[in-house]
């Protein structure tokens, strides 16, 4: 969907400026996959101890970094040229956002990898990884809702992705409990790194919030209530 | 000169505002009041149903495609429209509560509280001195004149740059140092308005970078209304962007309207009305 296919004009100009736009959001959008597809091999890696995983998360980070890169170049040479106003100019500052908000996820997902590898794999218990493996999930599913957002436009994104997140709340504060609960059985250092990855998904899910949030701001002009982005 | 007869004391009430769409509440008190404004030439209806307050000490900027409106409203503020024999105006322009448009109302009187400024540099052809000494001596001004056209000159920040050549003719300066001599004749004659059809579109960046920074220095002393072609220069130097659009009646007669009229800021990133944003993100064709 083109960012302005919602105005039909027989006259329309900036065709050019037009296909500019366009070009990030598409670019926005693949980053965010890459980031959900490094963000599943994390998830596989430490829900079956795939230590061989470890690395290609790291590698995958690479792509991330270098097409963050571009994007935030090519976003700051449109607000140069093009003296953006109204929604594109909108579009071009959630941009700005939305690639920190995805370049963090990226770095998060290397983040989780890391925590399995000081542990050689983790010991396993099946209440543990029955949350675990919701927790991926359901961040996972979060942090999509934002890229979909990016492609769709949808100006209820925010608050529906907000909602989403619940559950990555909830699932996160089971899982401490429960990592509490068998810290000795499984030792204190194992406690530790389950308890930061638990706390790298939760992360995730709320980049995908904020990032649905930005979307919410680009066609409506304004977060959702009590959402605004802080000050600079 | 006496400008007792024209503003009333004490100054015109606040204005709560909100009563009509297009007139956002102002926090200033407003200058100007148009309520209802039509304007003719002949057969042809150039402006339909204008509604909008002008606040005091701030820079108002009218914007739209050719045709839409903007410098016929901008006419009627100090009447200039009577030079256009077939012109007729309907509906009200209020002046610190005055009806601008009462029989009473001398236009010429009306152009020496609101001062015009054009799109081409037009000075006369005299002396620096003389051009901005021309206005008050119309007026039979009888003070220090010497003192009067230094002020004047200062205020338009051109005085540096002539005060050693005052007797030399107007035509020996630049545009942009033309545009300024204009200014300065303008605010001789102690207006309180400035209203500039846009100034700065015959001159090149830098003199119309130095003619907004002037404009934004003005604004402390005078009310001023610009229209410009030119967005990023309304984006750049007002407080308030009236948006104005061509409207095709069913008898295909083609009038301007007033689309939106915001605080620059919102109208700049939140524009309210799909024509205004079709218009400033360039979609309109």
């Amino acid at each position: 969907m083109a960012l302005h296919d919602d105005h039909h004009h027989p006259h329309e100009l900036r065709h050019h400026f037009d296909d500019e736009l366009d070009e990030i959001r598409r670019g926005l959008v693949t980053l965010g996959s890459l980031v959900v597809a490094n963000l599943s091999r994390a998830g596989s890696a430490i829900l079956e101890n795939r230590l061989d995983l470890v690395g290609e998360v790291r590698h995958g980070d690479e792509p991330i970094d270098a097409l963050y890169a571009q994007l935030e170049r090519e976003t700051f040479q449109i607000l140069a040229l093009q003296q953006p106003v109204a929604k594109d100019l909108r579009l071009l500052v959630a941009a700005t956002r939305i690639l920190y908000e995805m370049e963090r996820s990226g770095d998060l997902a290397v983040n989780i990898v890391n925590c399995l590898d000081r542990e050689h794999g983790f010991p396993r218990r099946a209440d543990l990884d029955v949350l675990l493996g919701r927790l991926v999930a359901a961040s996972a599913r979060v942090f999509s809702m934002g890229v979909e957002a990016i492609a769709s436009l949808d100006e209820n994104a925010g608050p529906a992705t907000d909602s989403a997140d619940d559950e990555v709340d909830e699932l996160t504060g089971r899982l401490f409990t429960e990592i509490h609960r068998v810290s000795e059985e499984i030792g204190l250092d194992a406690a530790i790194e389950l308890t930061r990855v638990g706390r790298f998904l939760e992360r995730i899910a709320d980049h995908g919030v904020n990032i649905a949030e930005n979307i919410t701001y680009v066609v409506t002009g304004s977060f959702p209530d009590g959402h605004e982005p802080p000050a600079p | 000169m006496d400008t007792t007869d024209l503003i009333p004391e004490p100054p015109i009430d606040l204005r709560t505002g909100g009563n009509a769409p297009t007139a956002p509440s102002h926090d200033r008190p407003a200058i100007f009041e148009v309520d209802g404004l039509d304007v003719f030439y002949g057969d042809f209806h150039a402006v339909q149903d204008v509604t909008l307050d002008i606040a005091r000490n701030e820079i108002t900027a009218f914007i739209g495609p050719s045709g839409c409106g903007k410098s016929t409203v901008l006419r009627c503020f100090n009447r200039m429209n009577d030079l256009i024999p077939t012109a007729r105006v309907e509906g009200s322009v209020r002046y610190h509560g005055l009806d601008l448009y009462g029989p009473d109302v001398d236009p010429v009187q009306v152009r020496r509280h609101v001062g015009m400024v054009f799109q081409r540099p037009n000075p006369f052809p005299k002396s620096i001195y003389d051009n901005v000494a021309f206005g008050p001596k119309i007026a039979k001004y009888d003070g220090d004149m010497d003192a009067l056209v230094e002020a004047s000159l200062t205020k338009a920040a051109l005085w540096d740059e002539v005060k050693d050549k005052l007797r030399d003719s107007a035509y020996t300066l630049s545009g942009g140092q033309q545009q300024r001599l204009c200014i300065a004749r303008a605010i001789a004659t102690s207006p309180d308005v400035l209203l500039m059809d846009e100034p700065a579109s015959a001159l090149d960046p830098i003199a119309t970078l130095r003619i907004e920074e002037l404009m934004y220095e003005l604004k402390e002393e005078y009310s001023i209304i610009i229209v410009t072609h030119n967005m990023q220069q309304a984006s750049r130097v007002s407080d308030r962007t009236a948006f104005f659009n061509i409207e095709v009646t069913d008898g295909g007669q083609r009038t301007g309207r007033l689309v939106e009229f915001s605080e620059t800021a919102t109208l700049f990133t939140r524009p309210q009305h799909p024509q205004t944003e079709d218009y400033i993100t360039g979609r309109f064709g």
